[in-house]
Order: C-alpha cells, then sequence, then structure tokens
C-alpha cells in the first residue's frame, strides 16, 4: 500500500471500530453499493466514466446515474482505493489501488458471509430451489 | 462508444447542468464529467432522473465543499472549510442575535419589562451574546494578523478578500457610526439602561437596522428619509460582503496546525453559546402571545430570526465535529 493512500484511508475516514472491522467502505452510507460496484469494475483493469456505466450494467444489471457515479468515484479517490491514470484523453481513466483492492476483498468476503447465511436459512426452512 | 459530435445544444445542457456543482469540483472533474454526459446523452437525449440525479449530487458537492457531509475532505481543507462554514453561518446568526438585542434594549431605556421570562431572557441573551462576541474576536485577531503577514509577504491570493473585508468592515463602521444618532432609546427614562450600555445598543440598532418587518410594509417604508432606505440596503450587502472575505480568507489562508486546532475548539465553544443565545430569544418570543402590546412585543421579523437562527446553529453542529476531527487528524500527521 503506498504510504500517501494509507495515510489518506486512515485521515479521511471515520476511524470508527466498523471500518477497521468492515473495511472503509462501510463508511460511505448510501454510496457503498455504487463504490462496490465500481471496484469490482476496475478489479479487472482501468476505465473511464462511460465504460465503467455500461460494464456495471453489464454484470450487476444496474445503470449508476452520472451523478452518483462521480460522486462515489471522489468519495474512492479522496479514501486513495482508486487513482486517476495519467491520459491525454478527457474521459480520464481510474484503476485500483492496493488500498482499494484489499478494501474490496474485505468488503466482498463480508457479503458473501451473509448471502451464505441467508442462503443456508433459506434452504433449512423453505427447501433448495 | 462511438458517438458523433456534440451537438451546441448538448454542450449548453451539459454546461448549465455543470454549474450545479462548486467550482473546485468542476475543475477536477468537469471534462470528464462532460465527456460521461454528452455519452449519456448520445444513447438517451432526454431523461429528467439524470437532471434530478446531476442536481442532486451537485447540491450534495456544495455541502461537502461547505464541511457539511460525511465525505469528509483532506484535513486541512476540512479544518477551512468547516472553519468557513461555522464563521459565515454564526455571522447571521449573530446578526439577528444583535437586532433582537436591539429592540430589546431600547424596551429597557424607556421601561422596564412586564414579565419575569423577558427580564430572564434578555439577560441569558445579554450574557451569552458577549460570550459569543468574545470567540468572535479571540478567533478574528490570530487570523487577521497571519492575513496580514501573508500579504506583506505577497500572498496573491488574499489580497482581494481582505480588500473586500477591509472595504466593507469600514462602510459598516462609518455609516453604522452615523445612523446610531436616530436611536430611539435617546430620550428614555435610562431607569433600566444598565443591562447594555446606550452607546452599544444604539450601534447595535443602527448596524442592524435592515432587520426589519418594514420590508413587508412598503407604503410605511416610503416614508423612511431616503437615506435610511439606502443604509438598509447598503449595510446588508456590506455585511454579506464581509463575510465572503472573511470566509475567503479562512479558505485561502495557510493556518499553521496549532491555529487549526485553536480555531476548532472555539467553534466548539461558539455553539453552547449560540444555543444558550437561542434559547433566551426563544424565551422572550415565546413568552409574548399574539395581541398583546407594549415595547418588549416581539414581532413577525423576531420570529423569522429565531427560526434563521435556528437553521443556523443546525449547521454549525453538524459542521462542528467534522472539524474538530479534522484538525485532530492533522495534529497526528504533522507531529509525526
Amino acid at each position: 500500500v503506498p504510504e500517501s493512500s494509507s495515510e489518506s484511508a486512515v485521515a479521511h475516514g471515520r476511524a470508527n471500530d466498523r471500518a477497521a472491522e468492515h473495511g472503509p467502505l462501510v463508511t460511505f452510507g448510501r454510496y457503498a453499493g455504487p463504490a462496490t460496484l465500481i471496484l469490482s469494475s476496475l478489479a479487472d483493469g482501468a476505465k473511464h466514466g462511460y465504460a465503467l456505466t455500461k460494464d456495471i450494467e453489464e454484470f450487476a444489471g444496474v445503470r449508476l446515474a452520472p451523478g452518483t457515479l462521480y460522486e462515489a468515484l471522489s468519495r474512492l479517490e479522496g479514501q486513495g482505493l482508486i487513482e486517476a491514470v495519467p491520459s491525454d484523453d478527457r474521459r480520464r481513466p481510474y484503476r485500483l489501488t492496493a488500498a482499494g483492492a484489499q478494501a474490496l476483498r474485505v468488503h466482498l468476503a463480508d457479503q458473501r458471509r451473509v448471502a451464505e447465511v441467508g442462503l443456508r436459512r433459506l434452504g433449512k426452512t423453505w427447501g433448495s430451489a | 462508444v462511438s458517438r458523433t459530435d456534440p451537438s451546441d445544444a448538448d454542450l449548453r445542457r451539459v454546461r448549465q447542468l455543470l454549474r450545479w456543482y462548486p467550482a473546485r469540483w468542476r475543475r477536477r472533474y468537469g471534462d470528464e464529467f462532460t465527456e460521461l454526459l454528452l455519452a449519456e446523452m448520445a444513447e438517451q437525449p432526454s431523461s429528467p432522473r439524470r437532471t434530478a440525479n446531476v442536481i442532486g449530487n451537485g447540491l450534495l458537492a456544495r455541502l461537502t465543499q461547505a464541511g457539511l457531509t460525511n465525505h469528509e475532505l483532506p484535513p486541512g481543507e476540512q479544518v477551512r472549510a468547516g472553519l468557513a462554514t461555522v464563521g459565515c453561518t454564526l455571522a447571521a446568526f449573530a446578526a439577528l442575535a444583535v437586532a433582537m438585542l436591539a429592540q430589546l434594549a431600547t424596551g429597557w431605556q424607556w421601561t422596564s419589562p412586564h414579565s419575569a421570562a423577558t427580564t430572564a431572557s434578555t439577560l441569558v441573551l445579554t450574557v451569552a451574546f458577549a460570550c459569543l462576541v468574545l470567540i468572535g474576536v479571540a478567533a478574528v485577531v490570530p487570523v487577521t494578523w497571519l492575513t496580514a503577514r501573508a500579504i506583506v509577504r505577497r500572498d496573491q491570493r488574499l489580497g482581494g478578500p481582505a480588500a473586500l473585508a477591509g472595504l466593507t468592515t469600514a462602510v459598516l463602521v462609518v455609516g453604522t457610526r452615523h445612523f446610531e444618532n436616530g436611536w430611539p432609546g435617546t430620550g428614555g427614562t435610562g431607569a433600566h439602561h444598565g443591562l447594555v450600555p446606550g452607546g452599544l445598543a444604539a450601534f447595535g440598532w443602527a448596524s442592524t437596522l435592515s432587520v426589519s418587518s418594514y420590508w413587508a410594509h412598503p407604503g410605511l417604508l416610503a416614508r423612511f428619509p431616503l437615506p435610511e432606505v439606502g443604509w438598509m440596503i447598503l449595510s446588508p450587502l456590506a455585511f454579506a460582503g464581509l463575510i465572503a472575505g472573511l470566509a475567503l480568507i479562512v479558505r485561502r489562508l495557510e493556518l499553521p496546525g496549532a491555529l487549526q486546532r485553536y480555531l476548532a475548539a472555539l467553534a466548539t465553544a461558539a455553539v453552547p453559546a449560540a444555543v444558550a443565545v437561542l434559547a433566551g430569544a426563544a424565551s422572550w418570543v415565546l413568552d409574548h402571545g399574539p395581541g398583546q402590546t407594549g415595547l418588549f412585543q416581539p414581532g413577525l421579523v423576531d420570529g423569522t430570526g429565531l427560526a434563521v437562527m435556528s437553521a443556523a446553529v443546525v449547521v454549525a453542529l453538524r459542521a462542528v465535529p467534522a472539524t474538530l476531527r479534522a484538525s485532530r487528524a492533522r495534529g497526528d500527521f504533522t507531529s509525526r
């Protein structure tokens, strides 16, 4: 993790217990969902705004509105979880940082635990699909 | 996505939408956001939902720049934004409190309040306001000193805001000194005037002449002397200029870590003082129901003022915790 990213993540985020346990994305409030989708999209390489919108629509069936996309992007960049790639193109691409990859890993592991609990309970009570 | 050159109409619409965002955000994200919006418009030319989304997030970005959302800025920037926001809101708060105090002080010159609640609320209002003023002075003195030093060292970004603050202060002081001669407390019995000295009460009254319900009665306002009406228009503009100048100074000044923590502590102390002022004002306004008369009778402008002051306190309460947090975080990093 680059020093500036870790310092930024500590300084910008609310250093509370939830963030320490579940990663910085839990401090994003209603932007946690869009932020997770963006990080997931960037996990296989850099993308600019419109490419992110189309990719997320394809793999998640959700179309992020432009204002929401850029609010989440600016929060992710502010916390050092993504960074802009130098480019001559006006459509600036973004890529995941090491801190962003770790945050996504922690967040998705949390979500997987929740999904597993839900599916197990559903299976017990309602039977498997 | 491949697309043809955007039409002038699309470019115009995008530029209009971008104006909802603060200038700093536009400088950082404006080009790429324009490209995204143009690509979206090429796919779906009209979308009220998209427009609403951009406007909503633009306003949110403005609140963020003011240090008022949970999306915190880098620590130094967050402290400056928070201090500027608390300063602006409490300055507006103080102007309305001065108008109320001036009204009460005038009444006190002629007679004593006819209820214990009004007497108590005037006392609370006066003492709490004095605390607020002391806190304001304790904040302004080091900031003024640092600003003067930065200007002497040719920091060009501070010249404009400092000139604006200086000019508007001069207008406010000279104008207020001139119009305070018409203070309605002059000639009162003075039997109860010990709470606020007459000179201060007159100054407060003249500086807040514009806080008046006469705006709702143009016929009556037209009978005022023309210079007085001119002052009622000029003084709030000068006050707004002063606040804007001070806010720009705080946003642009390089504040040392210790001073940031000191100012954040003052901002924290200012909030309970403002709450006490608000409690005193509310107690006075609520003590008098409609239909009563007398020198201590609050009017519509006082009720409205109370609502605005409450909103100002809510905004300050929202800004202070993040400012304190950021000032401490900055201290942690600078001390390493």
